[in-house]
């Protein structure tokens, strides 16, 4: 098995030789294989101007990506850091998504982003990027948990004709394979593959509360899940996987089923995605609905770096079980 | 650099006054030197086919903006409505450089450059509109529009994301090495934006091909050249970047056309990026609905509208050298005028999108 992070490499390796028109702009991603070696030995196989380190200028080169890929070319742009997209917003909000929708043809480009906190990364290292997007049509938001995923939805976003924010989760990318849980290591096909967008997957099948994620909290949700299985509580877990599109029918499905629904994700509660999300389900079954639905977000603060703090702001294992219980309860 | 044209001193820099000193001349700058380079109209002059086409174009983008000016007091246009009266000369001349098969990246003074680069104007009339069938389908107006088939990209309101983008389009004309260049087009105000210097290092760094022309038409909306920067001329900009530069007048159609003609040509021979500086007057308000006598010195207005009119120029240059006689751009002129009537009659017949079409198209499949 391979980790996240290696094949994250093979996707772009892979897609690199199967289409000249593939190339990758983003900073120190050439000549030092990027900050987290996704890309390292890519400049020696590819040459510079298909790895291409860029000037540091988020902007710049995001605008750059975009008018390449106006003219049919297939950019993947590396953000260091998530955080720095805010850099790029006009560019992405403004003329990429748009773009399409004012009939001035098709944007094909990736935004990697590494996304979501790392231990004490801090407030402009741990941020999750889909808060700022969520809201704007003609952007594709991705957010694989999986190597699987993480390979087949990067070869799909490549290969899509849309502007596609990739949410890469810096957490998983050395996440060490045997330390996962079963679940979260399917195997990789040997031939090639992409993972369709707008499919959620069940992690784990139940029939008292759905729980529902994306992103990091996969590995929070499912121990609460085996927490609440001791309780005598069956937990179904649904990993997201895409945003947009978004796989309303499983969410629906599985609330049909239980009745109870808790929507999780590491980003703040407010402006949050878990607000859409409970407002389709109130919209949409309330009638199936046996109690009122819930949210675990991150509070109302920027993420902070010194430990304890940091612990006390992202969602828990534990927080998380005692929100399930009293649901469990009502 | 030739050495028989002078270096320029720093004082006279200083000194510049765009009304007098571009007349006969455009500075050089290469490095850390700076020349002018003198010319006389007949060196610069195009061929006679070259001549009459570009005479056309700006004498159609004049009657087009015209037309669309009097339809937006009819009540034709939705929304609001830009024009560049007084840079049809240095927009036509330098769009019409590039080849059918190069992109254009315009901004919202460049309506002779759409034209020049093919973009017909039954299609123009029919994007102010709102019409159904014009290019954006009724999902934008005004001049943030583009043309597909003829490779032009749309642009957005942001001032400076233009720079980026041509910088993109150049890097795809790079990548696929088949010798093409682009030109984008960005104000004084924008060359104030981040943008614009992320781009232009970039293009630098990476020798794209690509020509950018600012449109120094001294007024960024209603904010002063003094307020928006104080080195002694944009194109000093560009030794900075590590590229060379021009500071031309752009109310001279021929000059422009030969300066941006070199600029492409280097730039498809993979010598890089060309910084120009056209030197214009916007000869009317930021939109129509501005009203620029508030702080406009009307007396510089007067006088070099009077005397810097670009297609007043153009008549006068061609006719005097005997390319065009008096009543080929006469006829000229009234072709120009009678096209942009005929494009709005029709564009006028056009259906209104339908609303149930509202959600269509915001993703490719």
């Amino acid at each position: 098995m391979i980790t996240y992070r290696e094949a994250l490499s093979e996707a772009l390796w892979e897609e690199m030789e199967r289409d000249e028109d593939v190339f990758l702009l983003g900073e120190d991603i050439g000549l030092g294989g990027g900050a987290f070696y996704i890309t390292k030995g890519f400049m020696e196989k590819f040459g510079r101007d298909r790895v291409v380190d860029v000037p540091l200028s988020e902007a710049g080169f995001t605008g750059t990506a975009i008018g390449a890929a106006l003219c049919g070319m297939r950019p993947v742009v590396e953000f260091q850091f998530a955080d720095f997209v805010t850099e790029s917003y006009k560019m992405i909000v403004d003329f990429a998504a748009g773009n399409h929708y004012r009939q001035m043809g098709p944007v094909p480009i990736v935004l990697r982003l590494p996304a979501a906190a790392l231990v004490s990364a801090g407030p402009f290292h741990s941020q999750n990027p889909e808060i700022w997007f969520f809201g704007t049509p003609g952007l594709k938001i991705v957010a694989p948990t999986t190597a699987h995923d993480a390979k087949g939805m990067l070869k799909g976003a490549i290969r899509d004709p849309n502007p596609v924010i990739f949410m890469e989760y810096k957490k998983f990318y050395n996440y060490p394979v045997d330390d996962l849980p079963e679940v979260l290591r399917p195997a990789i096909p040997e031939d090639d593959y992409t993972v369709p967008f707008g499919e959620a997957r069940t992690l784990r099948e139940g029939d008292d509360i759905s729980l529902i994620t994306f992103g990091t909290t996969v590995l929070e949700a499912l121990e609460a899940a085996e927490v609440l299985e001791g309780d005598g509580v069956s937990v179904e877990v649904i990993d997201l996987r895409t945003l947009v599109p978004l796989d309303k029918e499983a969410i629906l499905e599985s609330v049909k089923k239980t009745g109870k629904i808790l929507f999780l994700h590491e980003a703040r509660k407010r402006g949050g995605v878990g607000g859409e999300l409970a407002a389709i389900v109130s919209e949409e079954v309330f009638e199936y609905l046996d109690a009122p639905v819930r949210r675990i977000g991150a509070p109302e603060a920027h993420v902070p770096l010194s430990p304890p703090l940091e612990r006390a702001y992202l969602p828990s294992t534990e927080k998380v079980v005692e929100e399930l219980r009293d649901l469990a309860a009502f | 650099m030739d050495a028989k044209h002078p270096l320029v001193t720093r004082e006279e820099l200083a000194d510049l006054d765009f009304y007098a000193d571009l007349a006969d001349r455009y500075l050089a700058v290469d490095g850390l030197e700076a020349r002018w380079v003198g010319f006389t109209k007949k060196e610069i002059l195009p061929d006679r086919e070259t001549a009459e086409r570009m005479h056309y174009l700006v004498s159609l983008a004049r009657a087009v903006e015209e037309t669309l000016d009097s339809a937006f007091r009819a009540g034709h246009i939705p929304g609001t409505a830009f024009f560049g009266r007084g840079n049809e000369g240095a927009s036509v001349a330098s769009a019409m450089c590039l080849e059918d098969h190069e992109w254009l990246v315009p901004m919202h003074r460049n309506c002779g450059a759409h034209l020049a680069k093919g973009h017909p104007p039954r299609s123009i009339m029919s994007h102010f509109f709102g019409r159904a069938d014009g290019p954006s389908g009724g999902r934008d107006g005004n001049f943030h529009m583009g043309y597909r088939p003829k490779r032009i990209t749309q642009l957005i309101s942001h001032i400076g994301t233009m720079v980026p983008i041509a910088t993109g389009v150049a890097w795809a004309a790079k990548a696929r090495g088949r010798g093409e260049a682009t030109i984008n087009y960005i104000g004084d105000g924008g060359t104030s934006a981040g943008d614009f210097h992320e781009a232009v290092n970039f293009a630098a760094v990476r020798k794209l091909p690509l020509v950018i022309i600012i449109d120094n038409n001294q007024y960024a909306y209603k904010t002063l050249l003094s307020d928006q920067y104080a080195c002694d001329a944009l194109v000093l900009k560009a030794p900075g970047y590590g590229l060379p530069g021009f500071l031309i007048d752009g109310t001279n159609a021929p000059l422009v056309h030969h300066v941006c003609s070199q600029a492409l040509a280097r730039a498809r021979a993979g010598g890089g990026p060309t910084l120009i500086e056209s030197i214009t007057l916007r000869a009317a308000g930021h939109s129509v609905y501005d009203k620029f006598s508030d702080y406009v010195d009307m007396e510089h207005f007067e006088k070099w509208t009077s005397e810097r009119d670009p297609i007043k120029r153009l008549d006068e240059t061609l006719i005097e050298f005997g390319v065009m006689t008096a009543e080929e751009v006469a006829a000229s002129h009234d072709k120009a005028r009678q096209d942009a009537e005929d494009a709005r009659d029709e564009a006028l017949k056009s259906p209104m999108p339908d609303p149930a079409g509202l959600t269509e198209g915001v993703f490719a499949e």
